[in-house]
């Protein structure tokens, strides 16, 4: 039965803002964490700019490693937002309420993550990157060349990022208005200007609303088509072997939702253990999502199995020879049934216990598992990959990430973490407006013998 | 890709389908040269035999040498080893003035003196030498310079020892037994229809690659003839070996008999030609019983139906050559086995014939030629000498003897019973390293000089060599930097008042020399290069790099084939589990080019491995031992042990291993200096009995693991098992 | 020039494994040292690389050559994937590498099945004294971008250039426009020329060597070409007497 409780607006207020208007102990040195791991990650990627892409482990044949396993990953866990606000939004799922803005702040700031990852500190020469993520350079007649899935990476992303920016900030909107009203000097000051002048008149919530809603509606394909796109990096090489499959777009979306939906689980369980917001995030809202979570890695598990139902129906040689290397060969061996038991294995069949998917520890881990499980899923994507493409045996070769480059990849999920602990200093992470929504339209119906909580909808 | 999709599309709708191209804006900068260049012809010296090369000069730079296109020995072609001379011209560690010891000897303690100081230190030291106990020992000089040096050792009465490693001597004195030739034949293999070589890499290091590379492509593949077939007959699966059609693994030092018994098999059938089969026979008073294919099965390690086979093929695809050399001459009954493998010729009839052995006639206006080794015994009866302090003064020229003589630790400790010993090299090397004065001669691209190839094309030929370059520590002044080491011994003799004698009046110094000998060849108007005047004739030669003339060729008696070697030599080898196998890596030739980046970071052949000394080793043994890729092992001789990193694959003998030679200099440059380890260090002082040549091929070692680990750099990246082409992707096959 | 469409043709039963190629190209094209560590990195440069496979054990036991350099693919999947057009095709049938425009994503080098595109992972480095040695024709690429054979790019542009002022035509086969590492092969293993002109050398190899609708089969073969490259660089076949299995399977 789930719980049923009532808040004053008062209250809300209260609960909500405590992010803002106050700053709990642990908050500075969570920050200074963050910040000192991203501050080592930036001399890192110094040493690199200076010294060359020699500093990471990468070599021939392994030309691509964790900085693009990152940008994989990152632009997964981005997928947590739309999924969340979008389709949980347009299907008007109740239990949404509480975590659609976090679940958008992240999206934001994991792809910046994976901005960062690539093709921030991947290119050899990130100096000239900005030719092609920004080509501007068209006086000269330096142009992108349009059939190169790097070219509608960064297109895709940024319109993904442009996206998802609105969204947070169409819906802050009302939000700052409150906080607006509760602050003074020049911090109103800086609200009422972010604020765009909101009074909560009839004809703003109307506008308010309507642009939510169509900006829904118009990020969902951007929203399919940037894994997608991100797919195509490995779909269309003939190079590497078991990269070239008709699967790859579907399987990297499911996969990104997988990742991406556990990721905003596990900030649930952050959010309630970090400010106490446990009226606002409740057991219900985690046993949902983990009820969602267990069709979303099924679906994804299916599309595994997929995979590998092509690999070995051609029975390719060479592909062949790459599977053996993911499945029976050190380490390759030990991390896929790592990644297997972390993706699938283990969280899986824990949800299928109430008690699991109540319980904000378990739920913690399992998800955190789950994002473990995937970061390998394109580490063994990627890398065997690479090792075993050809019939060049002359050309094999192994990979480790260096230490230098480790750092890179502890800084974008540092800057991820700087992010979302500087937004909740500024913003509320939970939608006031929201939740007040929530609780205007709530009311309980009967089905059957059963009485449910319901909402009324406008 | 895209591509392809945009063509499809094109032509379904009528657009002729043809490579799609999308052209990129920008122009590439290689698309906008600039500059002028010129190429100059000269001789290369890196190799040992000399080659024709053309050197690309801008701004006054050498920047790229290739094959000279009109040179008769290698048209056009080059090799890795002449490739990389431009990195012994800009060497980073080149001495560029004269160097005087300052602490003790081989300390490496120098200081720069004038060359007036330097010349006049030495002459105040040699005074009182006699010239007995003056030695000058250099590699192999032929062409002016070897004159020169003649007549400085005529002058001084001092003795010239011609020092290399790897000597030429078991096979020149075979080829005097069994051809009556003085200088080395060339074998004619692009005109063979099968060729059989015994233990020479002659695609890889032996006596002149370019030539017989050059010649293996057209035996392979040439118009208007058929593809030759080529077996070789070696110890070790050299880079000549895995070229062959079939590779015969023979026990090291048994190539002599095996020869003898194919030579049974060919005349026992009635094959071989019936004169030469008189003459080498006796008229059948030889009795070749013993060398029967199945006694000689069971020593050689060659199965006798290979022999009879091998034996068959060679008589009857005609014309066919024998070559012997490398590791077959490199045992202590070296000349036996080269003696066999020779004589093998007149059984086919090939000699002095197209697709065989073809004579080359003695050098124009009495040039000496350029590969006269000393033997081993020579050198050590040196090395006695000087530690016995019957040497006073020594001097080394392009030679390195203190790296390359077995035992050379002994020889270094021999040094200090010298008195004075003065290096001419543009490097430390590690004989230099042990000099008392270092008067550094300029790099053979900036000096001038003339060349005889030995062996030539069959006519005579005169290769020029030119500065093509301004000698690059020119700005240091005429008092330091390098010069030419004909003028420093044309100097000395002078100071000394011993004056070399010169040819001609206005001769003073080297390149008058070699303008002389020009003016020779002038006068003998005939050749490539005919002119009216003589300076026309001095441009034409250089420009050409050389003067040949392709109607002189040998014209002395047909030689009557001696008798055949019959009462075989067992060889002499020390104790121990392999036989030690010392080869030539592709780039490092006998420790001579050893300082080159580019030859160091040129993967060997066979293994691909770069920058180390590895030690070859068969697969199944090395299981058997437990060794791994990158197992430091060591090698020890009765002599002495090395270290080395160790290799296995599966084209060596289970019983010999094979290490390459190059490392372990204790002197050079930074490329070269205390890399690897030196396989000479540790062969036995064998000889062979008849001609006294160091015989490097019959030590025998032991191998020790030492636990330690060494990731082996080479080329081929690491898996965990031996790269093959399984699925014939690469290298697919075909029957013919 | 502009009709030119240049290949090569290597006969793998001549090429012995002597690598003069590899030296010949380092020497020609500014290719940077390859030290120890970069050889234990796996990080070697040579555009021009020499691979042996073994084949049997002792005592049968054959060691085979082939030189591998970029196929100079007229479908190369390197192109479509550099986002910023520095790999192209040039309308003389080559694939050529704009080294200021790379940016080192290396896409390309992943996509080319041939591994024939080097990275550079580190500054190149010359003492002092060695970099008089480098060609001033060519580009000496800094860390982070790709580099891969060109065909020599330079010497067709100055020999087309200085034929053009002198007008003359240039030969087929001359040395001055030939690759450094064609001149420098020894058993003229490699043989390089003008596809478009059909008095050629290489052309004439093609029509004797490759087969044409099933009518005439000789040695020639493109390197894995059922990936659809198109390659400009036609292999004849090892001959080998023993040889077990002479077709390849897919
Ligand atoms: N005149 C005429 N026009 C018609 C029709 C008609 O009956 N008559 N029918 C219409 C209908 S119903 C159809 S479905 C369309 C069909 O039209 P298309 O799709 O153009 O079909 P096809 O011409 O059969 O084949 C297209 C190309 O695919 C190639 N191909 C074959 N197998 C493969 C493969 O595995 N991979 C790749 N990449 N290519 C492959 C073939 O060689 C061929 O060049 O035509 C329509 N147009
Ligand atoms: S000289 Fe070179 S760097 Fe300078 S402007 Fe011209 S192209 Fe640019
Ligand atoms: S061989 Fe590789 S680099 Fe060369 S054109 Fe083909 S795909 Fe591109
Ligand atoms: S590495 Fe350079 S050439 Fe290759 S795809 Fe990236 S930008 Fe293009
Ligand atoms: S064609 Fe030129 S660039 Fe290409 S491998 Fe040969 S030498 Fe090197
Ligand atoms: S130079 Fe010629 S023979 Fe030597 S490895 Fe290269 S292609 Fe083969």
């Amino acid at each position: 039965m789930q719980e049923h409780v009532q808040l004053t607006q008062k209250q809300i207020n209260e609960d909500l803002l405590t992010s803002v208007l106050g700053t709990p102990r642990w908050w500075w040195p969570a920050l200074g964490f963050f910040v000192l791991v991203f501050l080592i990650g930036m001399s890192a990627f110094g040493y690199m700019l200076n010294q060359g892409v020699g500093v990471t482990g990468l070599n021939r044949p392994v030309f691509w490693g964790a900085f693009m396993v990152n940008f994989v990953f990152f632009i997964g866990i981005s997928h947590a937002g739309i999924m969340i606000s979008a389709i949980l939004r347009l299907t008007q799922a109740e239990w949404r309420r509480p975590i659609t803005r976090a679940a958008e702040v992240l999206t934001v700031f994991s792809l910046m993550s994976a901005l960062m990852a690539a093709p921030l500190v991947h290119v050899g020469r990130p100096w000239r990157a900005d030719l092609w993520v920004f080509p501007y350079d068209f006086a000269r007649g330096v142009w992108i060349n349009i059939r190169s899935p790097f070219v509608w990476d960064p297109s895709a992303v940024m319109t993904y990022l442009t996206a998802s920016t609105l969204f947070v900030l169409i819906a802050l909107i009302p939000d700052l208005a409150i906080i607006r009203d509760r602050s003074t000097g020049l911090k109103r000051k800086l609200y009422a200007g972010m604020a765009l002048g909101f009074r909560g008149t009839p004809r703003q919530w109307k506008l308010q609303t309507i642009a939510g809603i169509l900006l829904s509606a118009l990020v969902l394909p951007v929203f399919v088509s940037v894994h997608s796109i991100v797919s195509w990096d490995f779909a269309v090489q003939i190079g590497p072997e078991a990269w070239h499959s008709t699967i790859f777009a579907p399987y990297f979306i499911i996969g990104a939702i997988h990742s991406g939906v556990s990721a905003v689980a596990t900030l649930m369980v952050v959010m309630v253990w970090a400010w106490g917001w446990n009226k606002y995030i409740t057991p219900d809202h985690l046993d949902a999502i983990a009820r969602l979570l267990i069709i979303v890695a099924t679906a994804w598990f299916f599309f595994f199995f997929l995979e590998w139902v092509f690999a070995l129906y051609t029975l390719e040689p060479a592909e062949m020879a790459m599977r053996k290397l993911q499945v029976f060969e050190s380490p390759w061996s030990w991390l896929f049934v790592v990644f297997l038991f972390t993706a699938y294995f283990i969280p899986v069949p824990m949800w299928l216990f109430r008690g699991v998917r109540r319980s904000l520890f378990w739920m913690f881990v399992t998800t955190i598992l789950v994002n473990v499980g995937m970061w390998l899923e394109r580490f063994l994507i990627i890398v065997p990959g690479l090792m075993r493409r050809s019939e060049f045996i002359f050309d094999w070769g192994s990979y480790h990430p260096s230490i230098i480059e480790l750092a890179m990849v502890a800084m974008t999920f540092a800057w991820v973490g700087m992010g979302m602990l500087v937004f909740t200093k500024v913003f509320p992470l939970i939608p006031l407006f929201d939740i007040k929504e929530g609780m205007v339209g709530r009311d309980e119906i009967r089905i059957g013998r059963r009485i449910v909580p319901a909402s009324i909808r406008e | 890709m895209g591509g392809s999709a945009t063509a499809v599309a094109a032509a379904a709708c009528g657009v002729p389908e043809k490579e799609l191209l999308v052209q990129a804006p920008l122009e590439m900068p290689e698309d906008l040269v600039t500059g002028l260049d010129n190429w100059y012809a000269t001789i290369d010296r890196q190799n040992r035999n000399g080659i024709g090369i053309v050197v690309r000069v801008m701004e006054g730079r050498a920047k790229k040498i290739e094959g000279n296109v009109d040179y008769p020995v290698n048209v056009g072609k080059h090799n890795a080893i002449a490739d990389a001379g431009v990195q012994s011209l800009y060497h980073p560690d080149r001495i560029s003035a004269p160097l005087v010891r300052t602490g003790e000897r081989g300390e490496g303690n120098w200081e720069e003196i004038s060359w007036t100081d330097a010349v006049s230190r030495i002459a105040s030291r040699l005074e009182g030498v006699s010239g007995e106990e003056l030695v000058l020992v250099t590699s192999p000089i032929g062409g002016h310079m070897g004159s020169v040096v003649n007549s400085f050792t005529d002058a001084f009465g001092s003795t010239h020892l011609q020092y290399e490693p790897l000597e030429r001597t078991v096979l020149q004195a075979s080829i005097k037994n069994v051809f009556g030739q003085d200088v080395m034949p060339d074998f004619d293999i692009e005109n063979a229809a099968y060729v059989l070589s015994f233990g020479a890499d002659f695609l890889n290091g032996w006596v002149s690659p370019v030539r017989f590379g050059r010649g293996y492509g057209d035996f392979r593949h040439a118009e208007g003839r058929e593809r030759g077939t080529f077996t070789h007959i070696e110890s070790r699966l050299s880079m000549t070996a895995a070229n062959a059609d079939d590779w015969i693994y023979v026990k090291p030092g048994y190539e002599g008999v095996l020869a003898l018994s194919m030579a049974k098999v060919i005349i026992d059938e009635g094959l071989g030609d019936d004169a030469a089969v008189a003459s080498l026979t006796q008229n059948g008073t030889n009795d070749l019983s013993q060398f029967d294919p199945s006694n000689v099965s069971a020593v050689s390690g060659v199965p006798a139906q290979r022999i009879r086979e091998i034996a068959h093929e060679f008589a009857t695809k005609r014309p066919a050559v024998a070559i012997g050399g490398g590791s077959a001459a490199a045992h202590t009954n070296g000349l036996f086995n080269l003696n066999a493998v020779h004589s093998l010729n007149y059984l086919v009839g090939n000699v002095n014939k197209k697709g065989g052995v073809i004579f080359n006639p003695m050098p124009p206006i009495g040039l000496p030629v350029g590969s006269r080794s000393s033997s081993f015994q020579q050198m050590s009866t040196l090395s006695d000498r000087m530690a016995n302090r019957e040497v006073k003064a020594l001097f080394v020229r392009e030679a390195d003897p203190f790296y390359g003589m077995p035992s050379s630790s002994e020889v270094r400790k021999a040094s200090f019973g010298v008195d004075l010993i003065v290096s001419f090299s543009g490097q430390f090397d590690d004989t230099t390293a042990m000099a008392d004065i270092v008067l550094p001669e300029h790099n053979y691209l900036e000096d001038w000089g003339t060349d005889v190839p030995d062996p030539g094309p069959g006519y005579q030929v005169v290769g020029f060599q030119q500065p093509v370059v301004r000698p690059f520590f020119e700005n240091r002044g005429g008092h330091l930097g390098t010069k030419n080491f004909g003028d420093v011994l044309i100097t000395l003799g002078e100071i000394l008042s011993n004056p070399l004698s010169l040819p001609g009046d206005d001769v003073k110094t080297f390149k008058d020399v070699v303008e002389q000998g020009a003016r020779s060849l002038y006068g003998l108007n005939r050749g490539s290069v005919k002119s009216d005047d003589f300076r026309s004739f001095w441009q034409g030669v250089l420009q050409r790099g050389g003067w040949w003339d392709t109607g002189a060729r040998y014209d002395g008696p047909s030689p009557t084939p001696p008798a055949l070697p019959v009462s075989p030599q067992e060889p002499i080898s020390g104790s121990g589990e392999f036989a030690l196998v010392p080869f030539e890596s592709a780039g490092l030739s006998d420790g001579r080019t050893s300082d080159l980046p580019w030859l160091q970071a040129l993967p060997d052949p066979i293994s691909t491995a770069v920058w180390h000394t590895w030690v070859e080793i068969n697969n199944k043994k090395a299981e058997e031992m437990d060794i791994r890729e990158g197992d430091v092992v060591e090698v020890t001789s009765p002599r002495g042990s090395i270290k080395a990193l160790a290799y296995p694959h599966p084209g060596i003998s289970p019983d010999a291993v094979a290490v390459p030679i190059g490392g372990g200099h204790l002197g050079g440059g930074r490329y070269s200096k205390e890399r690897g380890s030196n396989v000479f260090s540790i062969l036995e002082p064998l000889t062979d009995d008849k001609t006294g040549a160091l015989a490097w091929g019959a030590t025998r070692v032991s191998l020790r693991k030492t636990g330690d680990w060494v990731r082996l750099s080479k080329f081929e990246n690491t898996k965990p098992d031996i790269s093959e082409d399984t699925h014939r992707k690469i290298i697919p096959l075909t029957n013919g | 020039m502009a009709d030119a469409k240049w290949g090569m043709v290597i006969d793998v039963d001549k090429c012995t494994g002597c690598q003069a190629c590899v030296v010949a190209c380092q020497s020609e094209n500014n290719v940077p040292i390859n030290t120890e560590d970069i050889f234990n990195q796996r990080r070697a440069i040579e555009w021009i690389r020499v691979e042996r496979y073994w084949e049997g054990e002792f005592p049968d036991v054959k060691a085979r050559f082939i030189p591998v350099l970029c196929q100079h693919c007229d479908d190369a999947p390197c192109e479509p994937v550099c986002p910023v057009f520095a790999t192209y095709h040039n309308n003389e049938g080559m694939n050529v590498q704009i080294y200021n425009r790379c940016i080192g994503t290396r896409f390309c080098a992943n996509n080319c099945p041939y591994h024939v595109r080097y990275f550079n992972f580190w500054e190149p480095e010359w003492p002092d004294t060695l970099t008089h040695q480098l060609n001033p024709d060519v580009t000496v690429r800094s860390r982070g971008i790709m580099e891969k054979c060109t065909f020599c790019v330079q010497r067709i542009r100055r020999t087309s250039r200085e034929a053009d002022r002198d007008g003359r035509e240039i030969e087929d086969g001359a040395r001055e426009l030939s690759p450094a590492c064609v001149n420098s092969c020894p058993t003229s293993a490699l043989v390089w020329g003008d596809f478009n002109n059909k008095n050629s050398k290489v052309s004439n190899l093609a029509e004797k060597e490759m087969s044409h609708n099933g009518s005439h089969h000789g040695r020639g073969y493109k390197m894995m070409e059922n990936l659809g490259t198109s390659p400009n660089v036609i292999y004849l076949k090892k001959i080998d007497k023993h040889a077990k299995e002479t077709v390849a399977h897919e």
